[in-house]
């Protein structure tokens, strides 16, 4: 959901390797719209460190869980 | 001109200046745009239409939210990434413009602000309502 909202897609279809090359859209100010998404839906903080790691969704959704799991 | 850093900023922090709008504004965004419909340009056509006279381009209005980023709230580090608006009154050639912003989010990740942006008329109606996401340099 939050991909279709931040993209304003509702077609979008996303998967762990999904990654920025795969929509069109994802460019670097959508980026931190997707990032700020994230961090009210799910309550969280990233810094630029973690951000800067992740190659695709799954990799952000395995960071997610892991803060999730540490609150 | 304001020179606010990311660190200066608090959450609550409000800006805002007032301006006029004229014959020449109206006359020098045409001449930027080329947007010569008649509601704008035609006394006439615009009160057959219902209003009380020609109306305010409404992105001249917004215009002004360049300025209140640009040069008050954050001021000289501002970089506007996105702009969310709704008009909610027509502007009239001789209003005069309250424009307000006031941030409501800060993103410390990203040194990004949120500002809840709003121009009222000097009858103190709003005329335009949104949001402005904008990037702060250090």
């Amino acid at each position: 959901m939050i991909f279709r909202d931040v993209f304003d897609d509702d077609t979008l279809v996303i998967t762990d390797s999904t990654n920025a090359e795969d929509i069109e859209d994802w460019d670097s100010l959508e980026h931190i719209n997707l990032i700020m998404a994230m961090e009210k839906e799910f309550g969280l903080k990233f810094n630029l460190q973690e951000i800067g790691e992740l190659a695709n969704v799954g990799e952000m959704a395995d960071l997610i869980g892991r803060k999730l799991a540490a609150k | 001109m304001n020179t606010y850093c990311y660190a200066d900023i608090e959450t609550g922090q409000k800006e805002s200046f007032s301006v006029r709008v004229t014959e020449e504004t109206m006359d020098s965004f045409k001449a930027i745009t080329g947007d010569i419909n008649p509601l704008h340009n035609d006394s006439d056509h615009a009160r057959n239409r219902g209003y009380e006279d020609r109306v305010v381009y409404g992105m001249l209005t917004a215009s002004y939210l360049s300025t209140l980023a640009g040069v008050y709230l954050p001021g000289e580090k501002s970089l506007i990434q996105s702009v969310e608006i709704r008009f909610s009154k027509p502007v009239y050639i001789g209003d005069i413009l309250d424009i307000e912003g006031e941030v409501t989010e800060k993103n410390d990740t990203f040194k990004v602000i949120i500002l809840k942006v709003s121009i009222k008329n000097q009858q103190g109606k709003k005329v335009l309502k949104g949001s402005m996401q904008i990037g702060v340099a250090e």
